[in-house]
């Protein structure tokens, strides 16, 4: 990989990275904290949909997953709480590959394969929901015992840098996607399945392979979800909200780049929580400043801020367009 | 080509856009007029699905602040008014957590409210890094109580009160009738009240010689409810016993009214529309008599009827959540005022030590075991003749059940 890659990476690691350090307002380290989660999610969900075109409609699986493993693992049979993170990113890759492998091999794509994953999510919402070992509808409470070695801290600057350890690790692992021979074969399978196949990429693999990596980046989000809130229930797990979440940031942000979900969940949440602090007084105006956003987004920057931006430095670099 | 063509728009664009930003950024000097005060949280979820409750919770803070300024503040510190700091949970638990930043960032005091378990959940523990007091409103999920937070107070009764009383109630009403109820259906949403009490009443009712004919359980938003209306008409019960939220359960109670089923009794458990004075003016027939087992404020405290008055002038609902969290707001009034001090330590010692009385709700004199009211009790309502009646406990009641309804 050369620097030129990883130079925007490590500018955005430096200029996040140092924001605990002059800002000490707890609401602005925890606004960071949840934008950086859903950056996480975003980012599982771009590796699958951004360079693999797999749209999935269900990331809210992984998410859950990661959340309820990392939490059942602690609560119920006392696992050490980093240890069940990473059985959490292990269970949430797993089940990616479980969903991958029933619906790739049954050769399900676009709408069809973003339907599946819409049900899976809503199927494993109504299990949690019922099931006695996720608490049911009650939900889970990770036990509120705040030292490092049980992964909570008394400090909301350690839990930045850890989620943005975190989102740093993955945008480094995109980078290197990008310029494998495995993204490659991705972004050949993106563009043209049947072309792909053809020059002997054996897509099921690669698409496996996507889902499972997908899947263990967004199940991080969800167990990350967990250890800082210490609560998880069917709906927050695998409600469609995550979902939601996870495919919007890459499209604001730019669907099949490195820092698009990154940019993307930092503009749509540091906008509305701008919104709400500018104008507070009327319920509902982030949400507003959100759909704004979204709508100009589409219409004016279809394949997201990070394109936009690459469309305006192509001008400029022909001579400012005038 | 595109880009020639987006030009101007995008200069306009941003034109209308810096334009709004400084309307914006202009905006909040005028509104927040600095006055020296005691800061109060009031945390309630405004927007998203629960907002119907919130903005109950709201009004019935809202009024209680008002009227403690209205007479002369906090008198043990000169008369220091009380001033609301408001956090909308947008019926979420991330945002709660991001609202109890912000009001400790404000620099308030304590915090009332939140409404649905997992925003309190979430908010009290968020509250608890800073040691800042804590008095959860409605949230009835019994975890809330048992973490040992010494900062989180809940006045109302939780789940495990409400079901004890609820089951208690229903076997002295049946009995007080000759026991003409012997079979059940229970009908409940999919989440965390409707399906927590409907697996209590599966293995409570049985012990107390009712039969259950079945358990439909429904999502959720549920736009339909006439499969579940057909299939309680097929079985025919004695009682149903729905726990759902406000529009699944009027959904379901018109389509019974429509379908002629007639139950010898409707017997709800925190229902999000059998105690609501919306539901029974908007839909009065298919009210009449159900009753329900929840939370209300006290019928014969006369402050109480002047505040339903007030709220009802204002062309507003007098639902539960407006006099609990009226109660709440002078349960902490009290507090600072016994406290002497809006200091933090302080004032969740005074709430610790309360015995506070002077609230509009049927409990006694207020009394904090491990952060729960033990003095708080629901009460069982029975809509009769368009109005919500209180029925047991008898020291609350105004009114006699109607137990079997005749059809």
């Amino acid at each position: 990989m050369t620097g030129r890659a990883l130079l925007p990476i490590l500018l955005a690691a430096i200029l996040i990275g140092a924001i605990p350090l002059f800002v000490t307002a707890n609401t602005v380290l925890n606004f960071l904290v949840f934008t950086l989660i859903i950056a996480l999610a975003a980012q599982g969900w771009n590796i699958l949909g951004g360079y693999g075109g797999q749209f999935s409609f269900g990331h809210a699986a992984f998410f859950g997953t990661g959340a309820y493993a990392a939490a059942i693992l602690q609560t119920r049979f006392g696992i050490n709480a980093w240890a069940a993170f990473c059985l959490g990113i292990a269970a949430g890759a797993a089940i990616g590959w479980i969903i991958g492998y029933l619906s790739f091999r049954s050769g399900l794509r676009g709408s069809y394969f973003a339907l599946v994953t819409l049900a899976f999510a809503e199927v494993f919402r109504i299990l949690a929901n019922a099931s006695a070992v996720t608490g049911g509808a009650a939900g889970l409470l990770v036990k509120l015992d705040v030292r490092p070695e049980n992964f909570q801290f008394s400090s909301r600057a350690v839990f930045v840098w850890i989620a943005l350890a975190l989102v740093v690790a993955v945008l480094v692992l995109t980078a290197w996607i990008e310029r494998s021979r495995f993204g490659a074969q991705l972004v050949a399978v993106r563009e043209n399945e049947g072309a792909a196949r053809a020059l002997g990429v054996d897509a099921l693999r690669v698409k496996l392979l996507a889902i499972a990596l997908s899947g263990g980046v967004t199940a991080a989000a969800g167990a990350l979800y967990v250890q800082y809130f210490l609560y998880i229930d069917a709906t927050i797990a695998y409600g469609t909200w995550i979902s939601v979440e996870a495919l919007l940031a890459p499209i604001i942000g730019g669907a099949g780049t490195v820092l698009g979900p990154l940019v993307g969940a930092v503009t749509l949440h540091g906008l509305g929580e701008i919104t709400k602090t500018l104008a507070g007084r009327v319920p509902g105006i982030d949400l507003v400043a959100f759909g704004a956003l979204l709508i100009v987004a589409v219409a004016f920057a279809p394949d997201g801020i990070i394109g936009l931006a690459r469309r305006l430095r192509a001008r400029i670099g022909r001579g400012g367009g005038a | 080509m595109t880009i020639d063509l987006l030009r101007p728009t995008r200069r306009q664009l941003i034109k209308t856009a810096a334009l709004g930003g400084v309307a914006t950024i202009a905006m909040p000097a005028y509104l927040r007029a600095q006055t020296p005060a005691i800061k109060v949280g009031i945390i309630q979820p405004v927007t998203g699905a629960l907002a119907q409750d919130g903005e109950f919770g709201r009004l019935g803070a809202e009024i209680a602040l008002n009227e403690i300024n209205a007479a002369g503040g906090i008198k043990s510190m000169g008369g220091a008014k009380l001033e609301m700091v408001f956090g909308d949970a947008r019926s979420n638990p991330e945002a709660g957590t991001q609202e109890v930043e912000k009001l400790q960032a404000e620099g308030v005091c304590a915090i009332v409210g939140g409404f649905a378990s997992p925003i309190c959940l979430a908010t009290t523990q968020a509250a608890a890094r800073y040691n800042l007091p804590y008095i959860v409103d409605v949230g009835v999920s019994d975890q809330i109580v048992s973490r040992g937070l010494t900062n989180t107070f809940r006045f109302a009764p939780g789940f495990g009160m409400v079901t004890g009383v609820a089951l208690d109630n229903l076997v002295k009403l049946n009995d007080a009738a000759g026991k003409p109820a012997k079979t059940v259906v229970l009908v409940h949403e999919d989440g965390l009240f409707g399906s927590g009490l409907a697996k209590l009443m599966q293995t409570e009712l049985p012990k107390r010689g009712f039969e259950i004919l079945e358990t439909i359980a429904h999502p959720t938003p549920a736009r339909d409810m006439s499969n579940v209306a057909l299939r309680i008409r097929s079985l025919n019960p004695d009682l149903v016993i729905p726990s759902s939220y406000y529009g699944e359960f009027v959904l379901l109670a018109r389509t019974m009214q429509q379908q002629r089923i007639r139950p010898k009794g409707i017997y709800a458990v925190l229902n999000g529309a059998a105690s609501n004075y919306r539901f029974v003016k908007e839909f009065p027939e298919a009210a009449a008599n159900v009753m329900d087992c929840n939370h209300w404020y006290d019928p014969r405290n006369t402050k109480a009827q002047e505040l339903k008055k007030q709220v009802e002038a204002q062309g507003k609902v007098f639902a539960y959540n407006v006099p609990l969290n009226y109660s709440c707001v002078k349960l902490l009034a009290d507090a600072i005022e016994r406290a002497g001090s809006a200091d933090r330590a302080k004032v969740t010692e005074a709430l610790a030590s309360s015995t506070f009385k002077d609230h509009i709700m049927p409990y006694g004199a207020t009394k904090f075991v491990n952060g729960q009211n033990t003095g708080a009790a629901p009460v069982n309502t029975q809509v009769q003749n368009g109005d919500i009646k209180v029925i047991f406990p008898d020291a609350f009641a105004d009114a006699k059940p109607v137990f079997p309804v005749q059809g």
